[in-house]
């Protein structure tokens, strides 16, 4: 063998077996090969075109293209250049083959999973690919093992890394198609599985492969230096994405930019010595310009995605990237398996030079035009355009790839023909069970397709009104504010399903009445709502605030129940259980909410993590609410320290829509500290308490009202510098209860309308009647309170006590030797204060709000005092 | 035996039926006529070949429709499935479209026999491949049917 670079593109010689006709074997393999991957691609581009009629055809389009045909191409590739560049002799074709079968026969199963949801059939068949690769990693080292090695034989480790970096992201696409995950890690874990298939699996082998192919399709000597480049870009390569997939996966966002960043000058090493290659001799052939132009994408995509990493938080790059998605499918790795197809299937397919001239002849055949349709396509994609321009450039992108499927189909058949004449029937033998398998396929995709496979196809306004009693399936859209349709009706008993799809830039969920509520579905994300037995007409809305007020919100009516009008019955449904019973018992193993107030700490910077989540607390006698809390508890933890300390507040979003947080106790400019995180976000909230007082904390995020009123709020306590020693200390946080589904029309409506359900101290309707506070007679005791609102203020009297000192504001009012007493210390929203008391013997002294109506709803407590 | 009504043994028949037609299929498919065709004379495996497909059709048609269709549409009547039901999204539309792939993949086997009896041999290996794919797909369908 030559030395020359088109060694190791000509097919490799197999030993003969017996009854097999030796010289058409690996041809023939090759030919059934191919006619796989052209039909992965055909349905890949059949399911894009119609993207818009299916909602999960998105997903579908992008995996079949890159786990049925790239992968599919990868493994057949990898191993046919890893034996010619290991001069090994080649492996048995028969395990070859089953791998391949594992492969494509696991991606159908994964496919077939997700798209009718049966996350079984998408684990096993995650499984099964996790399978095959390792199989194909063994067998690449396997190969390694014993080879003589050529010149190139580091290019193998492109592969081998490129295997690994396949079974990790096919493991976190598993976790993501079964939904073993929850709502909490999946940006991670998507943003993981993304990067590390698309720059691992399909990056590593293509960037390998060009060290070699890249100077073959040009015809020219490989550079001296290729061996060389091509380990320290493997290198680099491989540690960047081995730094930014961990990192991604775990929300680390600056050391996942450092991996990109060391990907990208591993790519951008590469993307040089290819240029000096180019500068030798200019691009002639069809597949030079498409390898060429698929390699400038593959740059642009890169620094782009590094670029819109470093200026983005990991939890709203997701939207971002989808943007980039065209160019890294279509203009790089769907540009570069049209170039490599053209320059191969003629190397490999041919019967012999005349032959392959001939092949190669017709995959030319108009490839300058689809060159330029195709990358403008791309570019129009990429660029930031109005959305028909952006439908145009994908319209000649899929007749760029339309056109070379036909092409590659002709050539298959072609070759087939001549593989069958020349070939001794070897590929006769297995013409007819491919044709058998395809049949049954086509069968199989037309059933499922039949079966409704999106469940979508009763979209619109519904009301047909003759769907017989069974499952019936409803597409609904969230977008613009609304809900499509806004109204559907079934038969009574029907088994109702809405597939919701979020078609809108902004999160949105869906949520019926005393029924299942989908996660917060980002843009395109979908998710199927089990909504069951339709009994009676239901209301159904989107829960972040304010979006249902906004015209988020529609009707499931019952056909023929005496309401079933077109009006849309407000007020119907958010039935909460108004009017709290107090006479009621607090349930078993309920703990009152800790009233002491411990001393400041020494420390002088306080690190604090708070984390906004939401939390079914008891909120009044045996009735839970839902409440967005900082820290599962309203209030969150009251904090305490001396003038001059520093807060340094870490916020944690693990709830489903944004949060914010505001210190009264500090001052600084609103804008970034206060701002709004999204879900998985973290915010770092530094202040200087400067001055004393008995300050508010509370979301800062609009509707202001529903964040404070469901419970987002807490208590900063500065010491006066001069503060005495007291026997006790209390914090009495009083805020206004407001029951209902958070952001329901009827619960923000009754926060509108200042219409609590009770007042309560630290987040109970009459918690400390049931759990008094405790104080012995003539000890000195001191209630710190603060008016949450979010609307009323407190006037805080302790029925049987006199005030000799009171704290309001950051100034003290009485002194305990003031000749003046107090009997209320009273408070407007937001402001806070501290009062003291010695109580003078044994008894139980009630504590209110002296606004009797509050008292009577729940402001109201016992100072249990002993001797 | 608490538990175990008369339904559950309809569905047991109902899902045995499909387990081992299918079964049957990939055996003969993937074991025994790639043996036959290895280890048996061109003569012998001529004849071979024909009378495992002939017992097969005939255990087809014999046994295996008849208890699919007895045991299936009992069961589609316990299910209150109604003509007008299977046009609707959901249970309705996959039992619906298991029911034409079913029937498709009968007739692909009916074909088949047809085919090999004519001699076409090339024709009667596509027909049977595509039926044991067809009732793969049978199988996939009533999978998710039980799901829904
Ligand atoms: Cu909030």
């Amino acid at each position: 063998m030559s030395t020359g670079p088109n060694e190791t593109a000509a097919p490799t010689p197999e030993r003969p077996r017996p009854g097999a006709s030796s010289a058409s074997a690996p041809r023939v393999r090759h030919l059934r090969a191919h006619v796989v991957i052209v039909v992965w691609l055909a349905l890949a581009l059949i399911t894009a075109t119609t993207q818009h009629t299916l909602p999960v055809a998105h997903w579908l389009a992008i995996h079949l293209f890159l786990l049925g045909a790239v992968t599919t191409a990868i493994m057949v590739w990898t191993e046919h250049f890893a034996v010619a560049m290991l001069h090994a002799p080649p492996p048995d074709p028969r395990w070859g083959g089953v791998r391949l079968i594992a492969l494509n026969v696991s991606a159908v199963a994964v496919l077939t999973g997700v798209a009718v949801d049966w996350p079984v059939l998408a684990g096993v068949g995650t499984l099964g690919v996790v399978a095959a690769i390792i199989g194909h990693v063994a067998a690449l080292v396997r190969l390694g093992r014993g080879a003589l090695g050529g010149r190139l034989a580091p290019v193998v480790g492109y592969y081998r890394l490129a295997g690994v970096a396949l079974i990790a992201g096919a493991v976190l696409g598993g976790l993501l198609a079964t939904g073993a995950l929850g709502e909490a890690g999946r940006t991670g874990v998507e943003l993981a599985h993304i990067h590390v298939n698309l720059l691992g699996w399909v990056g590593l082998p293509i960037v390998g492969t060009l060290f070699m192919l890249w100077p073959t399709v040009l015809g020219v000597r490989m550079e001296d230096r290729t061996v060389p480049v091509a380990r320290r870009v493997l290198w680099l390569t491989g540690l960047g994405l081995l730094l930014a997939v961990p990192a991604l996966l775990l929300g680390a966002r600056w050391p996942a930019v450092a991996g990109l960043a060391v990907y990208a000058v591993g790519v951008g090493w590469a993307s040089a010595l290819f240029l000096r290659t180019v500068l030798r001799r200019a691009p002639r052939s069809g597949a030079s310009w498409m390898l060429a132009a698929a390699t400038c994408w593959l740059v642009v995509g890169v620094v782009a995605d590094l670029g819109l990493m470093a200026t983005r938080e990991l939890s709203h790059l997701d939207p971002a990237l989808h943007g980039l998605l065209p160019v890294l499918l279509i203009g790089f790795v769907g540009q570069t398996l049209l170039g490599a197809l053209t320059y191969l299937l003629p190397v490999v397919l041919s019967g012999g030079p005349t032959d392959r001239a001939a092949l190669a002849d017709l995959l030319d055949w108009g490839w300058r035009t689809r060159l330029v349709v195709l990358n403008a396509g791309v570019l129009l994609l990429f660029l930031p355009l109005p959305a028909p321009v952006g439908a145009v450039g994908f319209g000649a992108a899929a007749a760029a790839f339309a056109a070379f499927l036909g092409l590659a189909a002709a050539a298959l058949v072609r070759s087939r023909e001549g593989a069958v004449t020349g070939g001794a029937g070897g590929a006769a033998a297995w013409r007819a069970p491919l044709a058998g398998a395809g049949i049954g396929v086509l069968l199989i995709v037309f059933a499922l397709v039949a079966a409704g496979l999106p469940a979508g196809t009763t979209s619109g306004g519904g009301g047909s009104g003759t769907a017989a009693t069974g499952t019936r399936t409803v597409e609904v859209e969230l977008k613009g504010m609304a809900v499509s349709p806004s109204r559907i009706e079934v038969a009574p008993g029907t088994v109702l399903r809405l597939e919701v799809v979020n078609r809108d830039t902004q999160r949105h969920d869906l949520r019926v009445e005393d029924g299942p509520r989908t996660p917060m579905l980002g843009e395109g994300e979908s998710h199927l709502l089990e909504v069951g037995p339709i009994a009676a007409d239901l209301e159904a809305w989107c829960t972040v605030p304010g979006h249902r007020a906004a015209g988020m919100s529609m009707t499931i009516a019952v056909t023929g129940s005496a309401d079933g009008g077109a009006e849309s019955e407000p007020g119907h449904g958010h039935a909460s259980p108004d009017g709290l019973d107090p006479a009621a018992e607090h349930s078993d193993g309920w703990e009152p909410r800790s009233a002491v107030l411990p001393p400041a700490e020494e420390a002088r910077v306080h690190e604090v993590e708070l984390r906004a989540v939401e939390a079914d607390i008891e909120v009044a006698p045996g009735v839970s609410q839902r409440m967005w809390t900082f820290g599962g508890t309203a209030p969150g933890p009251t904090l305490r320290g001396k003038v001059g300390d520093v807060f340094e507040v870490t916020l944690v979003n693990d709830a489903e829509m944004g949060h914010g947080i505001d210190f009264h106790a500090g001052a600084l400019a609103p804008d970034e500290p206060m701002r709004t995180i999204g879900p998985g976000e973290r915010l770092v909230y530094r202040f200087t308490a400067e001055r004393a007082g008995a300050w508010l904390y509370h979301c800062s995020t609009p509707s202001m009202l529903q964040h404070i009123g469901n419970g987002m709020y807490g208590a900063v306590i500065i010491d006066p510098p001069d503060l005495e020693q007291a026997d006790r200390e209390y914090v009495l946080v009083s805020s206004q209860l407001y029951l209902g589904e958070p952001g329901s029309e009827g619960q923000v409506a009754k926060m509108r309308e200042g219409r609590p359900d009770a007042w309560v101290f630290n987040g109970g309707a009459g918690q400390y009647a049931a759990a008094p506070l405790a104080a012995r007679a003539e000890e000195r005791v001191r209630f710190w309170v603060v008016a949450a609102g979010p609307s009323d203020g407190i006037a805080f009297h302790i029925v049987g006590t006199v005030f000799d000192s009171v704290y309001k504001e950051g100034a003290h009012l009485v002194r305990p030797d003031d000749p003046g007493g107090a009997q209320v210390l009273d408070l407007a929203a937001a402001q806070g204060g501290y009062v003291e008391a010695v109580f003078p013997e044994p008894g139980h002294y009630a504590l209110v709000d002296h606004d009797m109506r509050r008292a009577e709803a729940g402001a109201h407590g016992i100072v249990k005092v002993t001797p | 035996m608490t538990g175990v009504d008369l339904w559950t043994i309809v569905r047991f028949v109902h899902i045995l039926g499909a387990a081992l037609w299918v079964g049957g299929q990939l055996a003969l498919s993937l074991v025994i006529l790639p043996l036959a065709r290895r280890m048996l004379s061109a003569e012998a495996r001529e004849g071979f070949v024909g009378a495992a497909g002939r017992r097969f059709g005939l255990l087809t048609v014999a046994l295996f429709v008849p208890v699919q269709v007895a045991t299936g549409v009992a069961l589609a009547w316990r299910a209150g499935v109604t003509w007008e039901s299977l046009a609707a999204p959901g249970y309705g539309r996959v039992l619906a479209a298991k029911l034409v792939l079913f029937a498709a993949v009968m007739l692909l086997a009916a074909a088949h026999g047809w085919a090999h009896g004519r001699g076409r041999r090339d024709l009667a290996r596509a027909l049977a491949v595509a039926a044991l794919v067809g009732s793969l797909g049978v199988v996939l369908l009533a999978t998710a049917l039980s799901g829904a």
